[in-house]
């Protein structure tokens, strides 16, 4: 496939091309040069002291050697020497030289001309080195920055072939990691190079069929241990000078240590996960433990009661048997808790939002909450005309039970609880108060955590789950969930939910 | 005393159907059991039951399933056990059909509950019969389409006048968003549930005390409404 490889054939020509201009418009520079200058000068023939002429020459020399280089400099001081003899040097009009120091001040010249061309090809090749390098560490500086930006193995892989291939102009450029040394033997690459580069920790490169290219195998090599090789093909111009090598081999060892750190810090973030599963698990077992067998416990002592004294006065098995029942709802609340915190945290929630009137929820909730309230009185007070609220209703009205039965458990039951629901701004707020013995003092914010209570071991059932599910709920809404301590005891949960644009229905109201 | 209400339970979990049926029996009806859909069909072609009560997950076919089959040739009313958690699969059982739902765990109080009322109810004949609805202090004239509190006429605009019958007309039974949108306003909006939510609101200011906790227009939330007289 030669057409392949054109573009850079068509590179290299086009720079010679554009070298060949460049010093083809250094030698017209310079005759025109000398020529426009003898021109001008000949008029002052008789006025011009014949040294002082030679020293414009000389100018003439200096300026294009220092633009142009050796080559032009030589040129002019030929041409220059020629035309000064030729014009000035009597006898006018003819190459004949007949003092010796004419000839003495041509030679001058052209000793002149070796030193300001070699002093200024030393100098142009001096600047394209320092140029070349500067643009290398600046092409190497920003590597590096993109580099520590990347979080995964794979980003850095991607992002150091896309550099590779974007200065380097390589192809086919891929990682033969350390364990595939002997599969991954191909066209570009044998098993025995691929090692050597490894061995060798250099850069290797072979020719290919075009003979423009070569195949070049970069080792990543770090203190630690070897990442592989990234393996190449590239233009072999790429690679001629030992600051090229130089330069590619900095690129490999810059990949080897991003390479590295990814590594560890995905070791050290699976290490941290497995940690913080193990701890979750342990938080799930012993609350598992402490407030399932409670109830279970319960459950049984009284069914075993039941059955093994048959005897027993009517009030008092009705008394069995309503407990029975509270326990056996208390482990379907737990139940139901914990499916909907791992449906919430699995992300498998979708979000079913509708424009929904708060009232609407508020009735809902309050009507089941009946069940657990008893006799509690629950104070409610809402804004008139709110606007409707886009939300989950279910969801919500979930969060809504969670946060009075939060309330009702942990407040004595002559005490007031109270549900309030106004603007707040753009948030629409429904705060439940309660008159409690309150939040701990610090570190509010963990109660809304999974498996977190406020008091470990409490008398009063529950898994501290409840907040977890409001807090991920209010999250999955765009909104969020506050508390603070009440003025004269108690405290005040607050969920906040984001109030957009409600659309404007057309109501065709024909009363 | 007449015959006793015959019911017919679907239930694939044995031990609830022991104790579903034992208090059912408890209260006088007559109780016929089955395990499966394609046993549930045949059951019901032989007892014509009163009412049927059908668990959603049966071993052989789908709840949902059951109903549009059975009301092709039935309009027994059927009350939905179910463990599902989520609305759609009780919407889609309301939507095929079916009149009320239990979730489980479920306590026997409201069972019965609910089974008297769906067995109380027969809203077609009874608005053919007498055009009076009466809850509450409330008195709806089907005839004159006027409706009134404690004698006091109430103003409705003709929306609220079709959704209070609607609901009213259906007592007990749980009626989802798409079903009283075609009945009330034509099979074209059966998606428009922001409408429906407004004109419900509007209805309850009219004739709840506390519209933020009504007594007669309850939410079943994500699913739809239930009038309770």
């Amino acid at each position: 496939m030669p057409h392949e490889y054109s573009s850079s054939e068509e590179d290299v020509a086009f720079s010679r091309l554009i070298g060949k201009r460049r010093s083809i418009r250094g030698y017209l520079a310079a005759t025109l040069y000398i020529l426009a200058g003898t021109l001008l000068t000949t008029p002052l023939r008789g006025v011009l002291d014949l040294s002082n002429v030679a020293l414009l020459y000389v100018l003439a020399v200096v300026l294009n050697g220092v633009r142009y280089g050796r080559g032009v400099a030589i040129f002019a001081a030929v041409f220059g020497s020629l035309v000064f003899a030729y014009v000035f040097v009597p006898p006018h009009f003819s190459l004949a030289i007949t003092e010796i120091q004419y000839l003495l001040s041509a030679v001058i010249m052209l000793v002149v001309a070796l030193l300001v061309g070699h002093v200024t090809a030393n100098l142009r090749s001096h600047s394209e080195v320092v140029e070349a390098q500067a643009a290398q560490n600046k092409a190497l500086y920003e590597f590096a920055r993109q580099l520590t930006a990347t979080r995964s193995s794979e980003a850095v892989l991607e992002t150091s072939l896309r550099f590779l291939e974007r200065n380097f102009a390589a192809r086919h450029a891929h990682l033969i990691g350390p364990e595939q040394v002997h599969s991954a033997a191909n066209a570009l690459a044998d098993a025995a190079l691929i090692q050597a580069s490894r061995e060798r920790r250099q850069l290797l490169t072979r020719p290919t069929a075009v003979a423009a290219n070569v195949v070049a195998l970069l080792p990543l090599l770090t203190a630690e241990s070897g990442h592989g090789v990234i393996c190449f093909e590239v233009a072999a111009s790429q690679l001629e000078t030992q600051s090229q090598r130089e330069f590619l081999e900095t690129v490999g060892s810059l990949i080897a240590v991003a390479l590295e750190r990814t590594h560890y810090a995905e070791v050290a973030q699976e290490v941290e996960l497995r940690h913080a599963a193990a701890t979750l698990r342990n938080t799930i077992l012993s609350s598992l433990s402490h407030d399932m067998r409670t109830p279970l416990t319960a459950l049984v002592g009284t069914a075993d009661t039941l059955m093994l004294a048959p005897m027993l006065p009517p009030e008092k098995q009705h008394a069995l048997l309503s407990g029975l029942r509270e326990q056996a709802q208390s482990i379907f609340q737990f139940v139901n808790n914990l499916l909907d915190m791992a449906r919430l945290q699995s992300g498998g929630v979708e979000l079913n939002l509708a424009w929904q009137p708060i009232e609407e929820v508020v009735g809902v909730t309050l009507q089941q909450i009946k069940s657990i309230a008893e006799a509690r009185q629950i104070g409610l007070s809402i804004d008139p005309d709110l606007p409707p609220v886009l939300i989950d209703a279910v969801l919500i009205e979930r969060a809504l039970w969670n946060l009075l039965e939060n309330a009702i458990k942990y407040s004595p039951a002559d005490s007031p609880v109270e549900l309030a629901i106004r603007r707040l701004g753009d948030e629409l707020d429904i705060a439940v108060g309660d008159r409690g013995e309150g939040l701990p003092t610090e570190n509010v914010e963990a109660l809304f955590g999974l498996f977190q209570r406020g008091h470990a071991e409490s008398s009063v059932p529950g898994a501290g789950l409840g907040l977890a599910i409001v807090k991920n709920i209010a999250e999955a809404h765009h909104g969020r969930l506050t508390a603070n301590r009440r003025k004269g005891g108690g405290s005040c949960f607050h969920l906040r939910l984001p109030l957009g644009q409600a659309p404007c229905l057309a109501l065709e109201d024909e009363a | 005393m007449s015959e006793p209400e015959r019911i017919l339970l679907i239930e694939d979990d044995k031990r609830i159907r022991e104790f579903v049926s034992s208090a059912l029996e408890a209260e006088g009806y007559r109780v016929f059991e089955a395990g499966t859909a394609g046993w549930g069909a045949s059951e019901a072609a032989r007892h014509k039951p009163h009412l049927v009560m059908l668990d959603l997950g049966l071993p052989d076919r789908d709840g949902s399933e059951f109903i549009r089959d059975f009301r092709g040739w039935s309009t027994v009313p059927i009350l939905i056990v179910s463990a599902r958690a989520d609305e759609k699969g009780k919407v889609e059982a309301l939507d095929s059909g079916a009149d009320d739902y239990l979730t489980k765990p479920f306590g026997v109080p409201e069972l019965l509950a609910r089974v008297r009322a769906l067995l109380r109810r027969a809203p077609v004949q009874r608005l053919e019969s007498n055009p009076i609805i009466e809850f509450g202090d409330f008195i709806i004239d089907c005839v004159g389409r006027t409706v009134s509190k404690a004698g006091q006429p109430i103003k409705l605009s003709q929306i609220e006048y079709r959704l209070l019958l609607a609901m009213a007309g259906n007592p007990g039974r749980v009626l989802t968003h798409r079903q009283l949108l075609v009945q009330v306003w034509g099979g074209q909006a059966a998606d428009n549930h922001e409408y429906l939510r407004v004109y419900v609101g509007h209805l309850r200011q009219k004739i709840e005390i506390h519209p933020a906790q009504p007594r007669h227009i309850l939410t079943e939330i994500g699913i739809g409404y239930r009038f309770q007289p």
